[in-house]
């Protein structure tokens, strides 16, 4: 059992680190292939990863805020996979991690905005700003969705919620909640306002170079990973938990996790991105829903 | 030659317009004076500009007539005077006419009341011919600099004729040089965009001035590749010359330039052009639109991130690109049109290639534009941004897809029937709502129009010539050569000189009188709609790189200073 763990825990680090570049890689492919482009090989993101990392970032500022920013993104997006289920392994659980996941997961934008204000940019800034009214406002719709679960799970392990799942009304509207929220707070287009490369540099990117860079875009596709590796848990692990073999689980999870990948970059082809105040309208009608949801889910619905 | 075309030609109605302006003013005019077909000077006394210039333009009858061109020039060695004359062009299918009001100005008092606060479109003209000719606009808004460079020394004045072109003033590029830059509203921060900008392709800066992300004022600073053709094609070039540098102006609409100069030489010296090239010129013209349109209607995608749209645009783009290799031998920059006519002729075995090229290029961009106009949040980002209201339009004389999508009801192509336009039918696509998408659509019905001039210009088109014999041009006469450019209404003012060479030559692209528009169509939107907003204005293009000094032999790179790279291309400058 002991053996088990280690190994699936081992696994599961490998994944969080070295499979993001490859899934976007793959979004890439997916991209070109619908505009009819040849597009760049699926392992072109780890060949600019490569580049960034190799390269000695300029510094715009003194403050040590602006140098820590990508490290404490990178931390915080791993803390939010490692709670999340590997097979029928949880690298890392107790009680009530599901508010360490919120938490560490908010961290990763909050880092983004900390190296956004640290310098006196209205590019920086203006990302920094657009990505914390992005968090305020898809935060709380991604809190009640998973509170929905723990709810009909009574269980506060966010890793053990898809195995204690029965399905109700409540349950199923918050897959949708979730749906949406994974996809908001992942920034994927239309909802990339707080990274738009043509109105503001990618934000607080704009100043970030060489490794630093590398890092801080590491760091976002790991949390892109941790998001969609949570819903391709829960589409997943509720079909297959009967199975005992945890590496048919795991297999299941990886599937999922690439068809949501590819099914992502077909929607992303097809939008313009939004302004972020058609996005804060949007997120604020859907978190009235997810109240409505939330209410149905103590009902026992 | 068409009903529409021939009523609009039509004597009675040209003469019109001259006759209404001269009992008006009666004795207050100097002299009248038919330079060519459609074009009047009309000479005044300096005094009198704004009064004049501001009676036609705001005429209540005159609907859509509007300031086209504005041309200073240095008639001191012919005269001992300054000249301005302010051409004005009669739109909206009311009659061909356009009007020069000219005036001239003595050297020893070298001023005029601006004509700015009556009709803004007047703003950079007068703003330029302080800087280029040192005629002082009295009374003008805004009298700071525009097209010189900062560290440019007062009093040197590059178009007069006393300024040779090899000159080059000592210029002291210090830290203090620097530009006056109007102070931002209280309370609002400044988003400085560009000059080098990734959704800019030409250096132009702008300083938006916002509340949160809203955009209460903007203030810009252009002319950064300002490259002193005029002064060149005034000096050095013979006429046929000029119409290749002419070409080069612009990266997309180099045809359009070509055949407004042409154009204006032809009307100076009294050329008739075949009317076998005048369907070439026709054809090649709406060629340019295509891929122009195209480009800029990917590129208003891509600004708002949606790149499905601008990859498949600039995959159709690629059908005209092809066609016009076949045709001319270059994708762009085609080098057709000289003085007199075509360089090329069409073969007929190119015949079916070009319908077969249009069928296709009508049918994928249709399904591009279902495509796009399907796309729900294309039609959000586009849909009420960057409203142009009509009087703003019509104020600024603002032209082309940006004033048609605001409701200017103008196109040259049929207000002022120029090569084989009056052969042919088309429709003058308008849109009233004034916002991204009102241009988007009015330029999406014009790829469609410009398919159906191609289709009828090759089934109509007459054998004979192509280019006809010219021998000398008189000396002092002018004329303006007008297109509808992919951008709009192109003018080219044109004053004959001797030796085969012109003495004044003033190009007004559409892009100058649009841009001095985009501050009232910024106010109130959000910086996320900057960009998109500068697209679809559809400013010219033309791209300039840092400079780096690559040592072959070493194999070493270095790059310049900004010092060391102003004193380097004028070093290369006087060399050439």
């Amino acid at each position: 059992m002991e053996a088990e763990r280690i190994a699936f825990s081992f696994i599961s680090l490998c994944l969080i680190l070295f499979l993001p570049p490859l899934l976007d890689g793959i979004g890439r492919k997916v991209k070109a292939r619908i505009q009819l482009r040849q597009g760049p090989s699926i392992l072109q993101t780890y060949y600019d990863l490569t580049t960034f990392l190799s390269v000695e970032p300029v510094y715009p500022t003194e403050r040590l805020a602006f140098r820590l920013a990508p490290y404490i993104a990178f931390a915080s997006a791993v803390s939010a996979a490692l709670v999340l289920p590997y097979g029928r392994v949880i690298p890392v659980s107790f009680t009530g991690d599901i508010f360490v996941f919120l938490y560490v997961l908010a961290m990763v934008s909050i880092a983004y905005m900390v190296g956004g204000f640290s310098l006196n940019n209205t590019y920086t800034n203006t990302g920094a700003n657009r990505e914390m009214m992005m968090i305020l406002s898809i935060e709380p719709i991604l809190g009640v969705a998973i509170g929905t679960f723990a709810l009909n799970a009574h269980t506060l392990r966010i890793g053990a919620i898809p195995f204690a799942l029965t399905f109700t009304v409540s349950v199923l509207l918050a897959y949708g909640l979730l749906a949406y929220s994974v996809y908001v707070e992942g920034g994927f287009i239309p909802f990339d306002v707080a990274e738009a490369e043509q109105e503001i540099l990618e934000g607080t990117f704009s100043e970030y170079s060489g490794y630093l860079l590398g890092i801080f875009k590491w760091a976002l596709m790991i949390k892109r990973f941790a998001l969609l590796w949570l819903l391709s848990s829960f589409i997943s692990i509720p079909f297959v938990r009967n199975v005992a073999n945890g590496a048919l689980i795991l297999i299941t999870q990886l599937i999922v996790l690439l068809l949501l990948y590819a099914g992502i970059a077909v929607i992303e082809s097809m939008n313009a991105r939004l302004r972020i105040d058609h996005v804060i309208r949007r997120n604020t009608g859907v978190f009235l829903c997810s109240l409505a949801v939330l209410l149905l889910a103590a009902l026992g619905w | 030659m068409k009903e529409w075309a021939r009523r609009i030609m039509d004597e009675k109605v040209r003469e019109k317009y001259v006759n209404e302006v001269v009992e008006k003013f009666g004795d207050r005019i100097i002299s009248v004076e038919r330079n060519a077909d459609n074009q009047w000077i009309i000479e005044i006394n300096r005094e009198d500009l704004p009064e004049v210039v501001g009676y036609i333009v705001n005429h209540p009858e005159w609907k859509e007539t509007q300031l086209s061109t504005m041309a200073g020039a240095d008639e001191r060695p012919l005269r001992g005077k300054f000249s301005l004359i302010y051409w004005i062009s009669i739109n909206g299918a009311s009659g061909d006419v356009f009007l020069g009001i000219k005036t001239y100005i003595p050297e020893d008092d070298p001023r005029f009341p601006a004509v700015t606060p009556v009709h803004p479109g007047a703003h950079w003209y007068e703003r330029e011919v302080k800087d280029l000719l040192g005629l002082i606009p009295e009374g003008h808004p805004d009298p700071r600099r525009l097209v010189l460079p900062d560290d440019w020394p007062e009093g040197v004045y590059p178009l007069r004729k006393d300024f040779h072109y090899t000159d080059s003033p000592k210029r002291e590029f210090t830290d203090e040089t620097k530009y006056p830059y109007r102070e931002p509203p209280k309370g609002t921060a400044v988003f400085p965009l560009g000059p080098y900008h990734v959704a800019l392709d030409e250096p132009g800066h702008f300083r938006l001035f916002v509340k949160g992300e809203e955009i209460v004022d903007v203030d810009y600073r252009l002319f950064y590749q300002h490259r002193g053709i005029e002064k060149i094609g005034e000096n050095r070039l013979t006429y046929d010359q000029v119409n290749f540098i002419a070409e080069r102006i612009c990266g997309i609409c180099g045809t359009a330039h070509a055949l407004a100069y042409a154009q204006a030489v032809e009307a100076a010296g009294k050329i008739e052009v075949p009317e076998r090239a005048e369907y070439i010129r026709t054809v090649m013209a709406e060629i340019e639109r295509l891929h122009s349109h195209m480009l800029n209607l990917g590129l208003a995608c891509h600004d708002i991130g949606f790149d499905k749209g601008f990859m498949d645009a600039f995959r159709i783009r690629e059908h005209v690109m092809w066609l016009a290799e076949r045709l001319t031998g270059n994708r762009k920059t085609y080098g057709m049109v000289i003085i007199g006519g075509v360089r090329r002729d069409f073969l007929e075995y190119r015949r079916t290639m070009i319908e077969e090229t249009l069928r296709k290029l009508r049918e994928e961009f249709q399904k591009w534009v279902d495509q796009t106009l399907s796309t729900r949040t294309f039609i959000k980002r586009c849909e009420g941004v960057g409203v142009l209201s009509y009087r703003d339009a019509k104020r600024w004389s603002s032209v082309g897809p940006w004033a048609r999508g605001s409701g200017r009801n103008f196109d040259a192509r049929r207000d002022h029937p120029f090569a084989a336009y009056k052969y042919l039918d088309f429709k003058v696509p308008v849109h009233k709502e004034g916002d991204v998408l009102a241009r988007c659509l009015v330029r999406a019905e014009e790829i469609m129009e410009s398919i159906w001039i191609i289709e009828q210009a090759l089934d109509e088109m007459p054998g004979g010539d192509i280019l006809a014999e010219w021998k000398e041009i008189p000396p002092y006469r002018e004329a303006v050569g007008f297109t509808e450019a992919p951008r709009g209404e192109d003018v080219h003012y044109v004053m004959t000189g001797e030796g085969n060479r012109l003495y004044r030559w003033r190009i007004r692209a559409s892009t100058y009188n649009n841009f001095p528009s985009l501050p009232d169509a910024m106010r109130g939107n959000t910086v996320a709609d900057a960009v998109l907003i500068i697209a679809s204005l559809d400013p010219c293009y033309s791209c300039t790189e840092r400079v780096q000094v690559v040592d072959l032999e070493e194999k070493r790179a270095r790059v310049l200073t900004e010092k060391e790279l102003i004193e380097l291309s004028r070093k290369v400058s006087r060399r050439v």
